[in-house]
């Protein structure tokens, strides 16, 4: 049996990550009737910060007032818990396969410096796009798929369409 | 036991939040395990030299979708009582394309962006920050947005539908084209010069 | 490791093909047959006329109760109350929603026992509950609460006591101090609501 240099470069074979992947999800419609997401529980906390702040303003906003505001507690929701199972389950990853550092990853061709600033445009622009898609790669894209919504299909389409066009024109910072 | 069994009452809503953390443990396992945590091996499909996200994205579509239509058949899982997307097509393509410009400038998408942060990637936590502020602009401008948010409305339409053909047959040709892919992305590779990542 | 890759994509392939392959599975579950052994000799399915037609003067409302006899026959008299139902359409998709609304004791009657045995039989082996046989059917209704009976020298209070009730019940049905035989003429039946499986609390999504 080959030994596995267990120094951080060592991932799973893909499909077998995929066929882990589909598993959970497929658990997920099993107990609880719905897909995994990610982009939902970013959006209940910032629902429940401006809440805290400014709660008339939640309540006269047409967008956060289905979230937030009233007796509504957007923190006690089933994504908010997931999302804290996704940190864990990623952390226990990082520790098994011997992960865990704190770093930049970035092309060697770029600095840091602009790495970051791409991954927080990044953040901010994608941020933006899941709310008006009502999802992101994992709640709308593949949960979606695993149950064939056309909707979340198209937004799949979308998504990885534009970021290879994207992607080749911003290639210089990847590389 | 009929799925979803939170719904049809066999285990106690009480354990919903539960379960939702486990899933949620086994989702960033599998996403960090594969790789997911690395920006550079993420981007990689659009460069050719790492196919991670197209196999591990659709063997996991592919594996969820004959589950989930076998456990039906079994009569396992109860379908309607499972959350399909709903359509609204305006807002699902213009905020699809939106997202990809997003995704390839910052080489993550909400829960990689987690896994990464997870393992001590500052870029990942740096991503996560910014989608806040994206979301908090989006909120806050809505009134803009509404239209566009509400159009195109077509209910929980199943793709299946759109071709005129059955859930079953609609995942067969979707298996085959998964197949294919994964073959092509294996040659694809094979073609592609190496990157250091 | 090609090879091990291409003997996968052939197995996924295979799944898939088998879930287009298998025949669609009927939606009717059937019920064990020794359960349904049980639950024709344990005999509790049939209900007098007298439980029944109190019930039906008390309006009570889990009562419904099913008349199988031809549309001629139902029309010309019922049990007030009553719908018709034709023994054919007995496992129609709309007939079963009906036979499996909650909270309702359903009561199958036809002029006599036969046609509410067969239904009987028929529903309780698809599972559906609360199926009961109005025991004589319309005939013994009719002898027990439309023809005036004899008392008995012999009669026991109890006895007294059910025949005042069928005499009350007499005059419900055919009017106040009327002897007449005549049947009374059908009440329109009520409109039945059938309630479609109370929509599971359906959970939450999106991202």
């Amino acid at each position: 049996m080959k030994k596995i240099k267990n120094d951080g470069s060592f991932y799973l074979n893909p499909y077998l990550g995929g066929v882990i992947l589909g598993t959970v999800l497929l658990l997920s419609f099993y107990i609880s009737g719905r897909g995994v997401g990610a982009s939902g529980a970013v959006k209940n906390t910032v629902a429940a910060t401006v809440n805290a702040v400014a709660p008339q303003h939640v309540e006269k906003s047409a967008y956060y007032s289905q979230f937030a505001g009233g007796d509504k507690r957007p923190m006690n929701n089933w994504l908010v818990y997931e999302v804290l199972g996704v940190l864990a389950g990623a952390f226990i990853s990082g520790i098994v396969f011997n992960r865990l550092k704190l770093k930049v990853e970035h092309s060697p061709k770029i600095t840091s410096r602009r790495r970051l600033i791409f991954a927080l445009a990044g953040g901010l622009i994608f941020g933006f796009g899941s709310q008006l898609a009502r999802g992101c790669t994992s709640g709308a894209a593949l949960s979606g798929m695993a149950v064939l919504s056309f909707g979340g299909y198209i937004t799949m389409v979308a998504i990885f369409g534009t970021a290879f066009v994207v992607a080749w024109i911003l290639r210089k910072n990847w590389i | 036991m009929i799925g979803p069994i939170i719904s049809s009452g066999i285990v106690s809503q009480a354990w919903d939040n539960i379960f939702a953390v486990i899933l949620g443990m086994g989702f960033g396992f599998a996403l960090e395990s594969s790789g997911f945590s690395s920006s550079r091996k993420i981007i990689g499909t659009f460069f050719g030299y790492d196919f991670v996200v197209v196999k591990v994205f659709f063997t996991a579509a592919i594996v969820a979708s004959m589950g989930l239509l076998y456990l039906s058949y079994l009569g396992l899982v109860d379908f309607s009582l499972l959350y399909i997307q709903p359509t609204f097509l305006t807002s699902a393509i213009v905020g699809g394309i939106i997202m990809g410009i997003g995704f390839s400038m910052g080489g993550f998408c909400p829960g990689t962006s987690l896994a990464a942060c997870a393992v001590g990637r500052i870029d990942g936590m740096v991503f996560f920050g910014g989608m806040f502020i994206g979301v908090f602009l989006f909120s806050e401008s809505f009134p803009l947005f509404e239209n566009m948010y509400y159009s195109g409305s077509q209910g929980a339409k199943m793709i299946n539908s759109v071709f005129g053909i059955s859930p079953e047959m609609f995942t067969f040709f979707l298996v085959l084209a998964a197949v294919g892919m994964f073959f092509g992305a294996a040659w694809v590779q094979k073609k592609v010069k190496k990157i250091e990542y | 490791m090609e090879r091990k890759y291409t003997i996968l994509a052939v197995l996924l392939i295979v799944l898939a093909l088998g879930l287009v392959v298998l025949p669609k599975k009927k939606d009717l579950k059937e019920a064990d047959p020794k359960a349904l052994l049980s639950a024709i000799t344990e005999k509790s399915r049939y209900l007098s006329v007298d439980l029944v037609t109190h019930r039906i003067i008390e309006n009570d409302p889990t009562l419904m109760l099913i008349d199988l006899r031809p549309a001629k026959e139902f029309k010309a008299f019922a049990l007030p109350g009553a719908i018709n139902i034709q023994p054919e359409s007995l496992l129609s998709v709309t007939t079963l929603e009906l036979l499996n609304q909650p909270g309702k004791d359903k009561i199958l009657y036809a002029n006599s026992d036969l046609m509410a045995e067969k239904a009987w039989l028929l529903g309780t082996r698809y599972s559906i509950s609360r199926l009961y046989i109005l025991k004589g059917g319309l005939n013994e209704w009719y002898n027990t609460f439309i023809k005036q009976g004899d008392v008995s020298s012999t009669a026991s209070s109890a006895d007294l006591d059910l025949l005042s009730f069928r005499n009350a019940a007499r005059q419900y049905f055919t009017g106040a101090g009327q002897t007449s035989e005549a049947p009374v003429a059908a009440k329109t039946p009520e409109k039945v609501n059938v309630v479609r499986k109370a929509p599971v609390a359906k959970s939450g999504g999106g991202c």
